[in-house]
């Protein structure tokens, strides 16, 4: 019964506030507009924007020692993450079943187990710091800390239903994203679309004036 | 450099300390399993049954199965690592930990909480560095996901099946068993860390022999001199890295059965796994009291990276004295980052000829 | 003409935080994991330690703004009134943020992961600090002396004909008032006016050589702009008018910024945004025209220096105005042991008293106690003299060096490049 209703129509009322929220966050960043610059540039805008996004996947010169802790941190958390949600055996299948009606190779189960650990050592070592250091400490709102807790949840009991015997188990894990899911476009999570935009804007900006931001 | 040179005799040492006791940690299960051992009355029945069994070893036969072990017909070991298990392993183990409790307990009905007997200064003293408090909990989160999840492994049947009943208890013991083995692999990387953030000022001295002779200055009116660390919190931190290194290594060995193993090293293994952990989880009881509501003072260590200048100097008067010579005591809140850019400011004092001021 | 608000108005204050987010805002909020990243890069917190210095923490009024306006938790909140609005504390408490420990150098919004163009923020937020009266006294004065007697450290006409004398005295040639048609028209800094006249020299000098038309306005001579700095755009269209109408007047083909940072951010990238066209001229920085001038081979050196040189990039010219070629080009002209310090070019270390910082006294200490972090810039390469291009750069960096005891020589670009012009040409009489 339970494992009816978080497969059925939760998922679908989940999924459905996630798409449309985020399309609505989207639709209320872009709402404001931006004024156009008229200062002759030096160089054009989208060539900026474009190197920008990608560029700031790392480090500035000469701060790579000042962002160590975040850059492997993050990056064991992130992309460990990425595996598990796209590639983890359970959830492609899911994905062929539910959303898109194909799938992919799933990574072979090693490679889920050590993804998994990046995933896990990464988010809590992220956590860690951000309630011992006293610059996260400062400026850390209840949102990030209930973001990262779902976030943990969801992973640790999807870690729990691993073994597909249980269905109660796996009802938690369909439970705990879904509430996740609802919870993403009101929260901190959307910096996983905005980024993008951010990253944008400023590298558009500054390639105007002649810089590699 | 001097400094790297002195750097160097210590990993040294510690080194063949943990080489050491690697080597012989795996023995003492292997002691205990020996005693209680089979007897050796002569039976001629029993011979072809022997045979079978192969008491006296693993006797391979051919077979088509392409495994390591493949060809083995009954593992004769399975039964010695059942045996232990059951008969020693979780009887002692539980008695150990109940034990410990109890103790702990104990102490508490006749000490209390150990207090500030000075109250507090409000004078902060810098004592864990951000890095060192984030490796810390996070060593502690993955060693109490494994503790607890092990646990359930270790005595649920005996535990949680009267509670969860055996359908609540399958569940809760698969869901245990994935975490278990999920968390593993992050445990050395725990350790590895550990040990690179507070190897410096844990080796053993002579003030941590004085210290143990006065029981460690827990008993009332019977105060005890320690440096940075005292001796209990190094026999502590060596404890969690030769406790880590072997519950990792052994784990590793269970966890990835593809590099060739067969099972009578995955049974070593085992008993391994098995004990080390209970010693592991033991020991842990006392530090966890100590850390949190046995001591006033000294929780604030791991989470805001400052002591009292009240507790620095009842429990750390050899440290506490460096740090007032360095012009530690009584700093701003925002100390630890601060020093962070003078790299050669040896804020901790640990021992050395007081900390150098650079200015320049 | 705008006048400087005094008066505190909170709920001013707030409209014009809720106006100035824009979509580039929006989005920046909601991006910021708040990660502290940004905290690494600013000066203000790597040499205090003090986690208020946290760049986004700086701009948290407006952030509060945003969450209230633009976000489900936010407006809920609000309405059920369990989030604080922003108040009359706050607006105190942050001015000193805003004001007195930021220079708006930029350096946080280059390492932000997400990408997140902080110091735009900070200057946005100040824009409604300025409209609240939350500004600190000694950007006041600054600006009200610059829209009325037209400079903001009190100079007139007077004082520059006066120093122009001595120039003309100096080399034998009759400056170039209001002349119409010049190629270029030439800015200055109140700062190069009254401290380091000899900046005026080495342009007349320096453009005698390289035979282009320039002039002074006797409208408008001062580049600097204390609008962009206190956040009032109003004061800002104004100032910056000034010199677009003046140079629009006498038709010169460029107008040239001078050795000061903000004078550049203002006239360069912020003046047609502020008057809503781009002006019937080009801006450029004086580094730019001299570095043009030597790639055309008008600009003539006959004698180079062994002396060990290092550059101080300044933030508004190089990270935030893109110049950061042209001074490397010019040191190397008359420099055989020019050396970079670390961090140098768009990643430098601001001097810390930029964006207004300097304007105030009250930042003396704090102003002090950051430039820690160019002591240890110059200690690692130790140079013989330090050359630089902000006339404002230039006074905090001798403050700075004369409290820690450093005997180091600090000279401008231009100047150091005058003094090895090649003489047949210059020294006409
Ligand atoms: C989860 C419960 C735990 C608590 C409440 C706790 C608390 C503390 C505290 C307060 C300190 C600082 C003592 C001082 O001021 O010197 C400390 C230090 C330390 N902890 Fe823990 N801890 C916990 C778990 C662990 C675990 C699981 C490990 C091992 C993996 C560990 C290893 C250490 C080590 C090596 C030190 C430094 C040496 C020492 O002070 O004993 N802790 N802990
Ligand atoms: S670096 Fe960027 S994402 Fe991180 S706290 Fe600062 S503004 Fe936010
Ligand atoms: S602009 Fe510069 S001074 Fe201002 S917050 Fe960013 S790094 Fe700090």
């Amino acid at each position: 019964m339970f494992l009816e209703f978080v497969e059925g129509p939760l998922w679908y009322i989940a999924l459905t506030i996630f798409v449309v929220g985020v399309v609505l966050r989207l639709l209320d960043v872009f709402r404001s507009g931006v004024r156009t610059d008229l200062a002759p540039p030096r160089r054009e805008g989208l060539g900026g924007a474009l190197r920008t996004l990608v560029t700031r996947s790392w480090t500035a010169p000469g701060f790579t020692r000042g962002a160590a802790f975040h850059l492997v941190a993050g990056y064991m958390f992130h992309l460990g993450l990425f595996v598990l949600l796209f590639f983890a055996a359970p959830h492609v299948l899911f994905i062929e079943e539910r959303l898109l009606g194909f799938g992919w190779t799933p990574v072979p189960y090693w490679a889920f187990i050590l993804a998994a650990n990046f995933a896990f050592a990464g988010l809590i070592l992220v956590w860690l710091r951000r309630v011992m250091h006293p610059v996260m400490r400062r400026i850390s709102t209840l949102d990030d800390h209930l973001a990262v807790i779902l976030t943990f949840i969801a992973m640790f009991t999807g870690c729990m239903a691993l073994f597909q015997h249980h269905d109660s188990l796996r009802a938690i894990h369909m439970l705990t994203v879904e509430v996740l899911m609802i919870y993403f476009p009101f929260s901190r999570l959307m910096h996983a679309f905005t980024f993008a935009i951010s990253r944008s804007y400023t590298g558009a900006a500054m390639a105007r004036k002649g810089i590699n931001a | 450099m001097n400094k790297n040179a002195k750097k160097r005799t210590v990993m040294r040492r510690v080194l063949v300390l943990i080489l050491s006791l690697v080597i012989i940690l795996p023995l003492i299960p292997y002691a205990v399993a020996l005693v209680d051992g089979p007897g050796a009355v002569p039976n001629p029945g029993a011979q072809l049954w022997n045979e079978v069994r192969q008491r006296d070893g693993a006797s391979a036969g051919v077979s088509q199965v392409q495994a390591v072990d493949g060809s083995v017909f009954i593992n004769p070991y399975g039964e010695r690592w059942r045996q232990f298990r059951m008969q020693q392993l979780v009887p002692i183990g539980g008695w150990l930990l109940v034990g410990v409790t109890a103790f702990i307990a104990l102490f508490r009905l006749i000490r209390g909480k150990v207090p500030l007997e000075g109250g507090r200064s409000g004078k902060l003293v810098p004592r864990f560095s951000v890095n060192q408090r984030v490796v810390h909990w996070f060593a502690g989160t993955i060693f109490v996901i494994e503790a607890v999840t092990g646990l359930v492994l270790l005595y649920g049947r005996f535990v949680l099946i009267p509670l969860l009943g055996p359908e609540g208890f399958s569940a809760t013991a698969a869901a245990s068993k994935e975490i278990h083995n999920l968390f593993g692999p992050i445990f050395p990387l725990a350790v590895v860390l550990m040990i690179l953030l507070f190897l410096r000022g844990n080796s053993p001295n002579m003030v941590d022999v004085k210290w143990f002779a006065k029981a460690g200055g827990l008993l009332k009116g019977m105060p005890a001199s320690s440096g940075y660390y005292n001796g209990g919190q190094k026999s502590w931190f060596w404890m969690v890295v030769v406790f880590g290194i072997a519950i990792s290594g052994s784990g590793l060995v269970l966890n990835f059965p593809v590099f060739g193993q067969g099972r009578e090293i995955m049974e070593w293994a085992h008993v391994v796994h098995g004990v080390v952990a209970i010693l592991f989880i033991t020991a842990s009881l006392g530090h966890i009291y100590i850390g949190t509501i046995g001591m006033e003072g000294a929780i604030e260590a791991m989470t805001q990276g400052y002591v009292d200048a009240n507790w620095a100097k009842e429990h750390h008067d050899l440290w506490f004295a460096e740090m007032e010579k360095a012009g530690m005591v009584g700093v701003a809140p925002n100390a630890l980052e601060e020093v962070k850019r003078h790299d050669d400011i040896d804020f901790k004092g640990f021992g050395s000829p007081g900390a150098k001021q650079k200015e320049g | 003409m705008p006048e400087v608000v005094t008066e505190h108005n909170v709920e001013r204050g707030k409209e014009v935080l809720k106006s100035q987010i824009d979509a580039k805002i929006a989005s920046y909020f909601s991006s910021c994991v708040h990660c502290g990243l940004c905290a690494e890069a600013c000066l203000f917190y790597t040499e205090t330690g003090d986690p208020r210095y946290t760049p986004i923490y700086k701009v948290e009024p407006m952030r509060r703004v945003w969450q209230q306006e633009n976000t489900f938790w936010g407006k809920l909140g609000k309405g059920l009134g369990i989030l604080k609005e922003v108040t009359e504390q706050d607006f105190a408490e942050w001015q000193e943020m805003l004001y007195e420990s930021c220079t708006l150098c930029g350096r946080c919004s280059m390492v932000c992961p997400v990408g997140n163009d902080i110091a735009y923020m900070i200057r946005k937020s100040r824009e409604a600090f300025a409209a609240a009266g939350y500004t600190p006294e000694g950007l006041q004065g600054a600006t009200r002396r610059a829209l009325e007697i037209g400079s903001p450290m009190g100079i007139t006409l007077h004082t520059l004909e006066a120093q122009i004398k001595h120039v003309e005295k100096a080399t034998g040639w009759e400056m170039p008032m209001d002349q119409q048609g010049a190629d270029y028209m030439v800015l200055f800094s109140s700062m190069e006016v009254v401290n380091f006249p000899e900046y005026i020299e080495a342009i007349a000098r320096i453009f005698h050589q390289a035979g282009r038309t320039w002039t002074i306005s006797s409208k408008a001579f001062e580049a600097t702009n204390s609008g962009i700095q206190i956040g009032d755009s109003g004061i800002a269209r104004e100032l910056v008018s000034r010199v677009v109408n003046a140079a629009e007047e006498l038709g010169v083909k460029y107008v040239i910024s001078p050795e000061c940072g903000h004078a550049f951010m203002a006239i360069r990238w912020d003046a047609p945004n502020l008057i809503g066209r781009k002006p019937n001229f080009d801006v450029v920085h004086i580094l730019e025209v001299l570095d043009q001038f030597r790639a055309e081979g008008r600009l003539k050196v006959d004698s180079t220096t062994d002396e060990r040189l290092t550059f101080h990039d300044p933030c508004q010219i190089v990270r935030r105005g893109g110049v950061v070629e042209p001074q490397r080009n010019l040191m190397h002209m008359v420099a055989t042991n020019f050396v970079e310090m670390p961090d140098a070019g768009v990643m430098n270390w601001c001097c810390g008293g930029g964006g207004g910082v300097s304007a105030q006294e009250e930042t003396e200490e704090l102003r002090l106690k950051v430039f820690e972090r160019k002591k240890r810039q110059l200690n690692a390469v130790k140079p013989d003299r330090l050359v630089t291009a902000c006339a404002n750069c230039r006074i905090i960096l001798e403050e700075g060096l004369e409290h820690n005891e450093m005997d180091l020589e600090v000279i401008g670009l231009t100047e150091l490049l005058a003094e090895h012009l090649a003489e047949g040409d210059t020294a006409a009489k």
